[in-house]
């Protein structure tokens, strides 16, 4: 079923590659055309959007690392961006450093808050580990809002534009392609880790921790290894989300966030790439569809009354979580997975 | 068979809703007469954790604006086509709705919660985008840009409540002690800014600073630590519900009556009074950019009015009356500018229309009266404060009221202390 | 001395309130191994319907808050039926994913059905606070302890002598077997959320009792998720003391180490104890450690 008829792998790297077939290939230049292009006839605000989509892609690949392939809960998701934001926030504006140096190193000072945060997962298990994750998100906003000096506190910071040499990323469609560069590389990144032999030792764990460390496999190390990766992922969508917003306070990253990630990974699909795509999509082309829904009600059907037009935003949107989880419970890459065979098989589905 | 059944519907259903939606949007703003309206955007935090005042404050924006449609014939006879978004409290929302704004060729936009104006500040900023913040902290205009405050910020209130209390209330000999209670966000911390910028030229000295948060259930613990310093006054810069308890835990705990309790105007509301119980607030002191609610001022009729009819269940809400007051400034500086500039410049909604708004609306504004609701509304060059006056009241019988003569806050240069946002 | 007697009062009291709506999540663990994360917003929505019952009905107290247990019977029964039995036997995230669903559209609900989204509920218990030597406590604290502790103790003897506590016991334990045992696996989980929904409702009129009805309940309910972690997730006993752990924590914490740190560390307080707590003993204070086999 994964692989479509006549395709046949002659050695592993034939069998591991992401595009194999010419079907393949002829989609993926397709795809890159349609986004590499899209700031030509996108709006500024579909583009923002757009931008918003691609920053909550990595942090929630990040996440499907961890929870998907690793099999360890965090709902601190959105309190490791807030270090990856405000690490680039004081590097460019405060050191002056170069904003891809800066990129990198939120990911890294989000990855290292990460392990350390990570370090009770050595012990402790499933939704247990949520508890000190949430504990992550708590006391890095509180640093954020008492370390004044360096993060402007309760004030907030101001971010300067991204820029790679003397190219400035001041308008959205510029950022764009800043963002959609960057989300392609932060996602092959993420595939390349799971069909290696990390991705492999991180499935283990999530299947059987007992079983793969009575395998060889070094527990501690890899445990903290995903939550490296998957913080490292956060701090970098924070960055780009602090060069995107270009004004930030804590109140930026809540434990909401946090815990609506985790809604995007279940309704994309665990532990597989395409997952965190889908779900990330269909969460923020909701919530932004839904902004302008109430309104529309409301001057269409005037007689409605004040609260029913504001109640009904939560109620479509958690409505619609529900209606994905229950009729795709397995989320939107099992969905597309089985999309994909009946194409392949089409006529004869058996 | 059953299930996939069950899948077509749904999926259906829900193609059919994603659908409807940008439908829906696209007959609901007919274009009557295109080139006739003036469009601004309103964004208020009707979901989420700011709801209890967001959600008023949209109702009152969008009441404003059909009372300036309906009965006083738009803005120099351009009807005011407004887009009312909810927000959610959510940043990245925000940031996206004042883009989708930009876009859909709004002059101007307007926030209830400074947390909102924050999020959107730098994509105003950076396109000249003119923004005016119901609520608003020292951070959003400091140093000024394109963005507005439309009544006087948490800092403000800090400064014109401890006027007050030096002129009207403190007896004793030396510096009165001043202790703070601050909501752990910018509401909270702009207070403290004030009074570490102001606090010797005014001759206080704060003795403790303490924090909580919007969801506190109990603060007998830092109650317990202030009444161990001996405060002549207890400053509450929060919301309703935490000032309630705040209050009614410093009367269990003796604390209160004995010294003087001071709340911002972020917190002084009916809900207070509802919340705390009109016996435990009893005496309470609090800062408000507005008059009463029914006070004889010009505006006041039409406001009720239009309260009574649309939203009985909001009537008394001081909150309806300040996002009825923006309405009112938002009118009037869309007047100003067509005025000034003509309807050619603002009908595109570009970069020259928001400069125009900007430059030949909202800084004509001058000495504006907002129907008597408000302090008067004027633009200094250099202060983004429209209105700069508070009145203080006290809470006697279970109402506000005893309100003193409007305080001016003065300007606090923020941007010049070192520690500021630090 | 008498600052100390006042934190410790304040947390034990604060603590207890804690535990009570911790309970609530507890219990749906126990049977399910369900992670509610619409507790918060069930709390909101119980708080508003005893509002509507009390205030804007006027019936009197008794059965308005019999009509308030009614309701969340109700509500426990629809959100098993509707969101969770479709979902028997998926993946357990899915599940705890589902319930985020439901807190928006209760959320929603709650909008929808009450737009002045602020308002208090009439005194039930008498306003004057009770002194306990130099230290100071309101009624309602105490109120919400001596409630906290008789749910307890009846939810432990529920379980643990009742047929359909036992069955709830063994369906957390293992659904599969359980069923083939004969247990009606569907009716378990729909007992266990009204039992659930009957618990936030008490607990949420309690809290709002104590700070009015606003969005805070949604996060004051978030705040159990550490109560009940540190307690040990399928604890009774744990959340009971758990609670107050928490509650004395954050007052000691605060009211001694606010003059040295800082303002605004009472609140990090909890945490930082909770991770020391989950490094030595990883299952919490009381939970059921697992012995896990290959």
């Amino acid at each position: 079923m994964d692989l479509p008829c006549g395709t046949r792998n002659y050695d592993y790297a034939r069998d591991m590659a992401v595009l194999r077939t010419r079907t393949h290939w002829a989609l993926f230049i397709a795809l890159l055309v349609i986004v590499f292009t899209a700031p030509l006839y996108l709006s500024r605000s579909s583009l923002s959007i757009a931008n918003l989509i691609g920053i909550t892609i990595i942090a929630v690949t990040g996440l499907n690392i961890l929870i998907g392939y690793c099999g360890q809960l965090s709902i601190g998701h959105a309190g490791f961006m807030a270090v990856g934001a405000y690490t680039t926030a004081i590097f460019t504006s405060k050191l002056g450093i170069p904003f891809p140096i800066s990129l990198i190193c939120s990911g890294l000072s989000a990855g290292l808050i990460g392990i350390i945060f990570g370090l009770p997962s050595v012990r402790v298990k499933g939704f247990y580990l949520a508890i000190t994750t949430i504990a992550a998100q708590f006391i890095i906003i509180w640093v954020i809002n008492h370390w004044g000096s360096a993060t402007g506190g309760f004030v907030g910071i101001s971010v300067p534009t991204a820029s790679i040499g003397g190219l400035e990323f001041d308008t959205d469609a510029r950022q764009f392609y800043l963002i959609m560069v960057v989300t392609s590389l932060c996602l092959f990144f993420a595939k390349s880790i799971a069909r290696g032999r990390i991705g492999r030792a991180f499935v283990a764990i999530r299947d059987n921790d007992l079983a793969a460390q009575v395998m060889g496999i070094n527990l501690t190390y890899y445990k903290l290894l995903a939550f490296f990766i998957g913080c490292f992922l956060a701090g970098i969508a924070g960055a780009l989300f602090a060069h995107w917003v270009g004004f930030m306070n804590a109140e930026s990253f809540t434990l909401t966030d946090s815990i609506l990630f985790i809604g995007m990974v279940v309704i994309g699909g665990l532990g597989t790439t395409i997952g965190p795509i889908l779900g990330v999509v269909a969460i923020r082309v909701l919530q932004d569809r839904l902004i302008y829904f109430s309104p529309a009600l409301e001057s269409a059907f005037p007689a409605l009354p004040s609260g029913f037009t504001v109640g009904i935003g939560p109620i479509v949107f958690g409505l619609v979580i529900i209606l994905f989880l229950i009729l795709e419970p397995r989320g939107l890459a099992h969905r597309w997975m089985l999309f994909k065979a009946a194409y392949r098989l089409w006529p004869f589905s058996y | 068979m059953k299930v996939k059944c069950t899948w077509i519907i749904a999926a259906v259903t829900l193609a059919l809703i994603l659908l409807s939606l940008p439908l829906l949007s696209a007959c609901a703003s007919p274009q009557a007469k295109p080139g006739q309206v003036l469009k601004i955007g309103m964004i208020n935090p009707a979901t989420g954790p700011a709801a209890e005042k967001g959600r008023v404050m949209m109702a009152a924006n969008v009441d404003g604006v059909k009372y300036i449609n309906d009965e006083l014939g738009g803005a120099a006879g351009y009807q005011i086509e407004v887009q009312a978004l909810d927000s959610n409290y959510d940043t990245a929302k925000v940031v996206t709705i004042v883009k989708k704004l930009m876009d859909d060729g709004c002059i101007l936009f307007t926030t209830a919660a400074s947390a909102e104006m924050s999020a959107a500040k730098d994509a105003a900023n950076k396109a000249g985008f003119p923004g005016i913040s119901c609520f608003s902290s020292p951070s959003l205009y400091r140093p000024p840009a394109h963005i507005y405050g439309q009544t006087p910020d948490y800092g403000d209130d800090a400064l014109a409540f401890a006027n007050y209390y030096m002129k009207n209330i403190w007896k004793g000999q030396g510096k009165p002690k001043f202790a703070l209670h601050l909501l752990s966000n910018p509401t909270g911390y702009g207070a403290r800014d004030a009074f570490k910028a102001k606090a010797d030229e005014l001759g206080i000295e704060v003795v403790s600073i303490d924090e909580h948060k919007d969801t506190t259930i109990s603060e007998m613990e830092s109650l317990t630590r202030i009444k161990g310093k001996n405060p002549d006054v207890l400053y509450i810069s929060s919301t309703p519900k935490p000032a309630s308890i705040i209050i009614k835990n410093a009367r269990e705990l003796g604390l209160y009556p004995g010294i003087t309790i001071g709340v911002c105007h972020a917190g002084l509301t009916k809900a207070l009074i509802d919340l705390g119980g009109s016996d435990v607030v009893e005496g309470v002191y609090g800062t408000y950019p507005t008059v009463l609610w029914g006070d004889d001022v010009p505006g006041m009729t039409k406001m009720i009015e239009y309260c009574k009819k649309y939203r009985p269940e909001y009537e008394g809400n001081a909150d309806y009356m300040g996002s009825w007051a923006q309405s009112l400034i938002v009118a009037e500086a869309l007047k100003l500018a067509v005025k000034n500039a003509g309807y050619d410049m603002l009908a595109k909604g570009d970069a020259a229309s928001w400069k125009t708004v900007e430059s030949q609306g909202i800084q004509k504004l001058n000495g504006y009266d907002v129907g008597g609701l408000h302090g008067p509304v004027s633009y200094t060059p250099g202060d983004n404060r429209l209105d700069k006056f508070n009145r203080v009241y006290k809470i006697v019988g279970g109402k506000i009221a005893q309100p003193s003569a409007w305080v001016e806050a003065p300007l606090v240069k923020y941007e010049q202390y070192d520690w500021f946002g630090k | 001395m008498a600052e100390l007697l006042q934190y410790v009062v304040t947390g034990i009291a604060v603590g207890m309130v804690y535990a009570l709506i911790a309970l609530g999540f507890a219990l749906i663990w126990k049977s399910s191994s369900v992670a509610n994360l619409a507790l918060g917003q069930l709390v909101l929505i119980s708080s508003w319907f005893t509002y509507g019952m009390l205030v804007q009905v006027g019936l009197p107290y008794w059965i308005g808050l019999l009509l308030t247990i009614v309701f969340a019977v109700f509500l426990g029964w629809s959100i098993e039926r509707f969101t969770l039995r479709p979902l028997i036997a998926q993946p357990i995230l899915s599940l705890i994913t589902v319930t985020l669903g439901v807190g928006y559209f209760l959320e929603g609900l709650v909008s929808f059905i009450w737009p002045t989204s602020v308002a208090a509920l009439p005194h039930l218990f008498p306003k004057e606070p009770v002194h306990i030597g130099p230290a100071v406590v309101s009624q309602e604290y105490l109120w919400a302890a001596g409630i906290s502790l008789a749910l307890f103790g009846m939810l432990s003897l529920f379980f643990k002598y009742h047929k359909m506590g036992i069955a709830m016991r063994a369906t957390a334990d293992d659904q599969l077997a359980v069923q083939a045992c004969g247990v009606p696996v569907t009716s378990v989980f729909s007992m266990s959320w009204m039992f659930a929904c009957v618990v936030a409702a008490v607990g949420g009129v309690l809290i709002s009792l104590i700070g009015g009805i606003t969005y805070g309940l949604v996060e004051t309910g978030l705040k159990s998720f550490s109560v009940v972690i540190l307690g040990g997730l399928d604890s009774f006993i744990g959340c009971m003391v758990a609670g107050p752990i928490i509650g004395l924590a954050e007052n000691l914490g605060g009211g001694y180490l606010t003059p040295i740190i800082g303002p605004g560390i009472k609140d990090i307080i909890p945490f930082i104890i909770i991770i020391i707590v989950m490094v030595i003993k990883p299952f919490g204070l009381f939970g059921e450690e697992r012995i896990e086999r290959i």
